[in-house]
């Protein structure tokens, strides 16, 4: 399934489209560092706002927004924070120390951001006093404008702007060099510690050199990683395609489900227990478990216009087409797609629990799945699922 | 008041791994290492370090965090570092020659006591842990002098305290045999093989500018406040024999020449600098390429 081809969709430029992949790592970065949902957006904001009362310059302030926006993506996949990892305590604590400079070779991989976004992103954690990470970096070693991005970090993870204040204050000598902390104070007293939303720099992008498709596969391998799950997108984007393809998805539904399929996983980050190893794929046990995990893949992508077709089909994963799911939506109520994108996954789940366990029950997964047409699922989905299986069989 | 440099050498140990990953390098020597942060990161990632320098502080941090594999200071250890100690006779005027130079009564009465206590300890790699916990308290205080009302006062055990605890974080194995040795470069270039060996040369002359936090914390190690670095750099092959600009060319191609069995040789420069230093590294090596993320992080990676 080829992601961006709908030639109907409202035409946007590619840095708009660019930028609203850029702004889902964001949001997948933060999920998966276990920050508050929007801290990316708001870090971008407050490291641009930072910058410009400092006197930076706007290719500066253009340089920290993409590396606010991105600064938690090299947590996606982290070995100490992804799934199942084996690690000690001690162990998992140094492996975090890597998402600045994992983060890092994402952005550096990706050439239409401002060449200083990779290095700001490495260097964000680092301390004045040397005590940071990932290098351990100290006093003028660390670049003026990673100062300012923790700056900005400090801004985007408190709730107060006093609070902010306090934090930068008590930081000073230690974390944050004496003359950025002075920096910092200046800036709360011209803006009052209030962070305005600001317009994404999309001059500073050169989307021609970065295709948004394979980013947003990148996206994809990295949540498969984190959540110990390699392959799964591309298994069930595969048994997806084949359903939109046999019941004759129109082409605008296809491009949104195939960038659901990349993404519907976003909402298990941070799950100790994927969703299928706690409950059945088929049992009414799992819907609430399930019906959390989609909205928290479809909050992601809140206000992100290329992705917002993709975030309906996300929300409806866990409904049930005879209207019992969540959310009780029914019949063709229920966005076809979000009826492939359900089938697909619980196709996947009873496929990789069929290959690994020996069973005394061997009926094979799509026709456990297809027990379910009419009341879990679309029937017109289910038949079209047997055929693509049998098919592929 | 004294000077505290803003150019500061940036060395980024997670931009060397991806260098040593790119050519399938396992292990690295390096003979300037400075504080060895940087080993410590190489190491947690499995790499095998050894690493060199002249100055003796340097040498006990390597053992703290690069060649200790275990070794941390608990609760009860540390609380013996950062107080004095009932029943033992301090030295409290060791360091009374700094005394409303650089630093207040307090402060230098503390940077007896906490000499006496280090020194005290049991291990080596406890050592090297509390002398690099010390040393942020000591940049600490002198960042503070600078900028007094900027800094928050904390007391000193306290801040002690903290930094300390802090370094025992860092300690890790990569079950790997991990060395620093107290010595000249080409010592310990021969001294050691390695897929790679990392030079990040100091400017010429540079232990006659060399950062006061650097000097001064030696200094402190040695009991001694009258200490400087010229000590230590006197007989060796960047001492005072390299102040002249040939003589310093000499020295870096004899480096260059003694890295021969080396399959590759990482030397970290500055845009600056680099003119200086490629036409030597050309002329020892064959295949050379130049990696420049930024001006002040400019790598010469040769290969045989």
């Amino acid at each position: 399934m080829t992601l961006f081809q709908d030639p109907d969709a409202v035409p946007r430029t590619a840095a708009s489209r660019l930028a609203d992949v850029l702004d889902a790592f964001g949001a997948v970065g933060d999920r998966a560092a276990g920050n508050a949902p929007g801290t990316a957006r708001r870090k971008a904001a407050a490291a641009v706002s930072i910058a410009r009362a400092t006197g930076r310059t706007e290719d500066d302030a253009n340089a920290l927004y993409f590396a606010g926006l991105l600064h938690a993506v090299g947590a996606i996949g982290n070995l100490g924070l992804r799934r199942g990892n084996a690690f000690s305590d001690r162990t998992a604590t140094m492996a975090r120390w890597d998402f600045p400079a994992d983060g890092a070779r994402v952005c550096a991989g990706i050439a239409a951001l401002p060449s200083p976004v990779a290095d700001l992103v490495r260097w964000q954690a680092e301390a004045w006093d040397g005590t940071g990470f990932p290098d351990q970096l100290r006093w003028h070693g660390i670049p003026a404008a990673a100062q300012l991005l923790q700056l900005a970090d400090i801004v985007a993870r408190t709730t107060e702007p006093d609070e902010a204040l306090v934090i930068v204050g008590g930081l000073a000598g230690r974390g944050i060099g004496p003359d950025h902390a002075n920096a910092f104070v200046r800036w709360f007293h011209l803006t009052g510690g209030e962070v305005e939303p600001v317009a994404v720099p999309l001059d500073a992008l050169r989307a021609d050199a970065t295709p948004p498709a394979p980013l947003v596969d990148l996206l994809a391998d990295r949540i498969d990683a984190h959540n110990a799950a390699e392959g799964r997108r591309l298994r069930i984007t595969r048994v997806a395609d084949a359903i939109a393809e046999r019941i004759g998805l129109a082409v605008a539904e296809r491009d949104a489900l195939a960038l659901a399929t990349r993404t519907f996983a976003a909402g298990e980050l941070g799950h100790a227990t994927a969703e299928h190893e706690m409950f059945d794929p088929l049992a009414r046990l799992g819907i609430a478990e399930r019906a959390e995990n989609a909205a928290a893949a479809a909050d992601l992508f809140d206000g992100n216009e290329t992705f917002a077709h993709a975030a309906e089909i996300l929300r409806a994963r866990a409904a049930w087409f005879d209207g019992t799911g969540e959310p009780s939506l029914l019949h063709d109520a229920i966005p076809k797609g979000a009826q492939i994108l359900a089938a697909a996954i619980a196709y996947d789940a009873l496929e990789s629990h069929h290959r690994t366990q020996i069973r005394e029950d061997r009926t094979a997964p799509a026709d456990r799945l297809d027990t379910a047409a009419g009341t879990q699922f679309d029937p017109a989905v289910a038949r079209a699922l047997l055929d693509v299986t049998k098919a592929h069989a | 008041m004294i000077e505290l440099h803003e150019r500061t050498r940036r060395i980024s140990p997670s931009r060397l791994h991806e260098i040593l990953a790119a050519n399938d390098a396992r292990s690295l020597v390096d003979p300037f290492m400075g504080l060895p942060t940087h080993l410590n990161y190489l190491k947690r990632h499995g790499i095998a370090v050894h690493g060199g320098d002249l100055l003796e502080w340097f040498v006990r941090v390597g053992e703290g965090i690069v060649v200790n594999d275990q070794t941390i200071l608990r609760d009860s250890e540390v609380a013996e570092i950062v107080e004095m100690l009932p029943g033992r006779i301090y030295p409290l005027d060791a360091f009374k020659a700094w005394e409303g130079v650089f630093f207040s009564e307090e402060q230098c009465m503390y940077l007896g006591v906490w000499l006496d206590n280090v020194r005290n300890l049991r291990s080596d790699g406890q050592t090297g842990l509390a002398i690099l916990g010390l040393w942020r308290v000591f940049c600490y205080w002198l960042q503070k002098s600078h900028a007094p009302d900027d800094m928050p006062d904390v007391p000193p055990s306290e801040l002690a305290w903290t930094y300390i605890r802090q370094t025992e974080s860092w300690v890790a194995t990569n079950l790997r045999h991990n060395t620093v040795r107290s010595a000249d470069v080409l010592t310990t270039i021969s001294a050691q093989a390695a897929d790679a060996l990392f030079i990040a040369p100091p400017a010429r002359n540079s232990f006659r500018t060399a950062d006061a936090r650097i000097w001064m914390w030696e200094a402190w190690w040695q009991g001694n406040p009258y200490f400087t670095i010229e000590h230590a750099y006197r007989d060796s092959l960047f001492g005072a024999r390299s102040s002249d600009e040939q003589s310093y060319q000499r020295a870096i191609a004899s480096v260059l020449s003694a890295a021969a069995e080396y399959p590759l040789v990482v030397l970290q420069t500055t845009e600056r600098r680099l003119p200086e230093f490629e036409p030597l590294v050309r002329n020892a090596r064959g295949r050379v390429e130049i990696l420049a993320p930024d001006a002040n992080e400019v790598y010469i990676i040769a290969k045989r």
